[in-house]
């Protein structure tokens, strides 16, 4: 009988004592499996699946799960990917376009070539992902109806998640048409109208009711509110500009910048002259310029303080630059020069900087002796918004969540929130959004006598150091479609004419989807023990013969697996 | 179903004038390798780069895998084997030193793999030129070792190889010169594919990785078995004695050439037997024929397997002839030259005592040239017993 056959005869748990050599075969072989031989026992680190924190998810204000949604982008589900969207913002197709997204500017792929093309992809989801079809109105289950002032997308965004728990709700919008900044803060090249309408039917569609063109405190009572409704939320804007103290600003020809914006967002023929100076360095600033600049005007921007310092979106400032907007830094205006109570021009004084003022930027300070005038026709002031509260008894300030003022609860003796702007100081859309969000949980808390939550724990975050780069190559981000300067600058068409589906899974391939499993299988190929297995989309580790080696962990390109200690 | 990639016709036979790189690797395409792993290292790199070409043609049907590493090279081998696959590799030197852990691997897992490997100095200081130190440090770890004189020896050496390997379950490792026959060409007979697959059947063994019989290879063995299965490693080594004398035999038969685990040449009455080996033999043949012409009684033993020893041929060929020279192009530092200690360690238990000169010459390259070769002759003969342990050849001082 050969050795082999000999050694299949003995059952695999048996100890076989050889009597002499001759009996054994010429290599060490085992009778059964390596199963018998439980390698597990030598582990003193355990790997675990443990998904961790993006950067981007963390600084999106919104709270979108922004990795979750490009890896439904590259399977080429965007029906999913808007879905997953609207879980945290009900408007992708609107922040797809002018999101100042944070999330790309702590996106990690940045320090190896160039960060995600997130907006563009998100706005690839909120377009194409939208299948024509209305969202199904929930189930309402609740009797509660709620009172939402201002239909901006802090109002918008707390009517939408409201409405999805079951409320009953009811915006009120001063204006004819409902959409507040969105619809006449932004100008329609960067926001067409036509995006703005279908996601407005969107909400319709989840039964919340517009009641458009009723200003409360003028139109309807605060108090009158009270009566139809069991709570209310004000979410009324930054709305008023902010005045600079200037001789002669009363003079006809001198703007303010929102304003300016409202009247060309409806429609109205602004006439400008030639010669218009906008003051101001932020996106109010940008878009004024540049809605000029389309109207005719050699537009200059004048900003106190230097490019560095502007708060617009870079990316704006930089279009408005293609565009032949000029800028003057580092000047600030003193005097509206005038005749016969006509803007003639404007006198500036040139600036420098100086140490950090509360918001950590340099200061400007004011050069003796530097001023210089400049000859205009129009004077756009565009230095910042803040919330116009007339409505409201006298002395009342909001703050986002719960309104506690005394003078306010005794005056309505209802329950009041507060959110967006009117309560946070002028932000951005998404900010907006993420605080209507907010004001919709926190009465729902209310309403339904539900505590405060348990603060979140701080994430994990991954930083680009755990990220394994060979697994990846450089290679530049995704570029849209989009008009060149002579073709937009003439009028409003839409500029950004987004990512095709194929570039944008190209676009979502580049995601490093840092702290996020996309089962790339390398854990399985890698590991020395075939002690990792798949079922469906989760990993199983077989702790009877993981040795603990880490490789799994080491081999992982997006830091999912951590190892940690074995207790004793 | 895959349709199988058409294979050209093969191996072409016929003479054929190439270097003993490339008869390296016809001999492992004849032999049918099935996997071949290798990392380049000079003077080697040829070997695998025509095998490269033969898998990229069709021409051999063979798994031909990149690695990082000589010591992966090896493991892939190792892997290869285990499943019961021919596994051919090819290295030198450093390379060859970075297998070393793995080289032991082969050899107690019993696995027939075959290695080339090209004598290169071992560094530093850098060298690429011929000298045997680097498989002569490998003389430990259970693989057999042919030296080769001529690029046809190399060829036919690896078809040799592979038959007593899988015979005896070791690994076998052929050994060529650096240059003088890496990289020179001479005429070669290329056998024809059918008569070395005669020669040469696949590998089918008795043990092997198998899915559907799945086992552990290699686990941990206690003391009351390691000591039993070291013993099989030597016996197997024994035997390999007679399978490669049968082996080459049996060639000669098929393919009309041989050439012995020694070789003996005009050792008959000879006052002086010279020990060579690699391709210094063939500069010594010349000079002992040269020699013979003039009346000296001299004569050659070339050793071609040095692992595993072939003792009792030693001594046969040896104890005949009063005086030995061994002519060493390797030094082990701290003792001499390796030939000559091992052929010393044969003859020790057997009579009659002969004198033994050990000289070291050639290390790092330098040329052993025939009149190099008559000084050493010329010495032997002029003294009754050596005056060194180790008598230098050629150094400048």
């Amino acid at each position: 009988m050969s050795t082999k056959a000999k050694a299949k005869e003995l059952a695999p748990d048996r100890v076989v004592a050889f009597a002499s050599e001759r009996e054994m075969p010429p290599l060490a072989v085992s009778l059964g499996t390596s199963l018998a031989n439980k390698t597990g026992s030598w582990r003193y680190l355990r790997p675990v699946y443990e998904e961790k924190e993006p950067p981007c998810n963390h600084a999106c204000p919104a709270g979108n799960d922004i990795r979750g949604f490009i890896a439904l982008i590259l399977k080429g589900k965007l029906a999913e990917a808007r879905e997953l969207l609207c879980e945290t913002n009900p408007f992708p197709a609107i922040t797809g376009r002018v999101c100042h997204h944070p999330c790309e500017l702590e996106c990690n792929r940045q320090k190896l070539d160039e960060p995600l093309s997130i907006r563009a992809l998100e706005r690839l989801a909120g377009d194409e992902g939208y299948n024509g079809k209305g969202l199904r109105p929930p189930r309402r289950r609740h009797k509660e109806r709620i009172a939402i002032v201002g239909s901006g997308p802090a109002g918008l965004s707390c009517a939408y998640f409201l409405a999805r728990k079951g409320y009953q709700v009811a915006i009120f919008e001063a204006e004819r048409k409902p959409g507040g900044m969105l619809r006449w803060g932004i100008p329609e090249y960067r926001l067409p109208k036509a995006v703005l309408e279908r996601e407005l039917a969107l909400l319709r569609d989840l039964g919340i009711e517009f009641k458009a063109g009723l200003r409360v405190g003028q139109d309807l009572r605060l108090e009158e509110l009270q009566a139809g409704y069991d709570t209310i939320f004000l979410a009324v804007g930054a709305t008023a500009g902010v005045e600079l103290e200037l001789p002669g600003g009363e003079a006809a020809g001198v703007l303010h910048g929102l304003e300016f914006l409202k009247r060309v967002n409806f429609g109205e023929r602004v006439e400008l002259g030639e010669r218009v100076a906008v003051i101001g360095g932020g996106n109010t600033a940008m878009d004024a310029a540049r809605v000029a600049l389309r109207l005719g005007a050699k537009p200059v921007v004048v900003y106190r303080r230097t490019r560095a310092e502007m708060p617009a979106i870079p990316e704006e400032v930089e279009a408005a630059l293609e565009e032949g907007v000029e800028f003057t830094f580092l000047a600030a205006p003193i005097e509206v020069l005038t005749a016969n109570g006509q803007l003639k021009g404007a006198r500036f004084i040139k600036m420098e900087l100086g140490p950090p003022d509360e918001t950590g930027r340099r200061r400007p300070m004011p050069i003796k002796g530097s001023e210089f005038k400049l000859e205009l026709d129009n004077l756009i002031l565009a230095v910042g918004e803040r919330p116009d509260l007339s409505f409201l008894p006298e002395g009342v300030k909001l703050r986002e969540g719960r309104v506690n003022d005394p003078v306010l609860v005794e005056a309505l003796r209802a329950p009041i929130f507060a959110g967006g702007d009117a309560a946070t100081g002028a932000g951005t859309v998404v900010e907006a959004i993420a605080s209507g969000r907010r004001g919709a949980e926190a009465i729902d808390r209310h309403l339904r006598g539900l505590p405060e939550p348990e603060p979140e724990r701080e994430p994990v975050l991954v930083p680009f150091e755990r990220i394994n780069l060979d697994y990846f190559e450089p290679r530049p981000r995704a570029q849209g479609r989009a008009l060149a300067v002579p073709e937009r600058v003439t009028n409003f068409e839409e500029i950004e004419l987004g990512l095709s589906l194929e570039q944008g899974q190209l676009e979502a391939e580049r995601c490093f989807s840092c702290g996020g499993c996309n089962q790339c299988d390398n854990c399985i190929t890698y590991c020395p023990d075939v002690a990792i297995s798949r079922h469906d989309d989760q990993y199983e580790v077989d702790y009877d013969y993981c040795k603990g080696c880490g490789i799994c962990a080491q081999e992982c390109p997006r830091w999912v697996i951590s190892l940690v200690e074995e207790e004793k | 179903m895959a349709t199988e990639v058409e294979l050209k016709a093969g191996i072409p036979s016929g003479k054929k004038v190439i270097t003993g790189n490339y008869a390296v690797s016809y001999g492992a395409a004849l032999a049918r390798a099935q996997v071949i792993a290798a990392y380049p290292i000079t003077p080697q790199t040829q070997i695998v780069e025509l095998l490269a070409d033969f898998c990229a043609e069709g021409a051999l049907r063979a798994n031909f895998i990149k690695v990082e590493s000589e010591h992966s090279a090896m493991a892939a081998c190792i892997g290869a084997a285990a499943v019961g696959a021919r596994a051919f590799t090819a290295t030198s030197a450093q390379g060859l030193a970075l297998m070393h852990e793995m080289l032991h691997w082969a050899a107690g897992a019993r696995l027939p793999i075959v290695m080339a490997n090209v004598n290169r100095a071992m560094g530093p200081p850098w060298s690429i030129w011929t000298d045997q130190n680097d498989s002569l440090s490998q003389r430990d770890t259970g693989w057999m070792q042919f030296y080769c004189e001529s690029n046809q020896e190399a060829l036919d050496t690896v078809i040799q190889a592979y038959k007593v390997a899988e015979k005896v379950l070791l690994p076998a490792m052929l050994v060529l010169d650096a240059f003088f026959l890496s990289h020179t060409s001479e005429p070669v007979e290329i056998p024809e594919q059918g008569l070395v697959d005669r020669y040469l059947p696949p590998y089918n063994p008795e043990f092997k990785l198998d899915i559907t019989d799945p086992r552990a290879f290699g686990g941990i063995t206690m003391p009351s078995e390691y000591f039993e299965l070291r013993y099989k490693m030597q016996k197997a080594m024994e035997e390999a004695l007679e399978v490669a004398k049968a082996a080459d035999l049996e060639f000669k038969e098929l393919f009309g050439r041989g050439y012995g685990l020694v070789e003996p040449y005009r050792l008959e009455d000879a006052e002086l037997a010279l020990v060579t080996s690699g391709t210094v033999t063939s500069t010594a043949r010349l000079v002992i024929d040269e020699l013979r012409a003039k009346g000296e009684r001299v004569g050659l033993l070339k050793v071609r397997l040095f692992r595993p020893f072939p003792t009792a041929l030693v001594r046969e060929h040896l104890l005949k002839v009063p005086k030995i020279a061994v002519i060493d192009r390797n030094i082990s530092f701290g003792h001499g030259g390796i030939f000559a200690q091992e052929i010393k360690s044969a003859l020790y238990n057997a009579e009659p005592r002969r004198p033994l000169f050990g000289f070291v010459a050639g290390l790092g390259g330098r040329d052993i040239t025939p009149e190099l070769i008559e000084e050493i002759i010329a010495y032997a003969l002029a003294h009754d017993r050596p005056e060194e342990e180790i008598i230098w050849m050629g150094v400048k001082r």
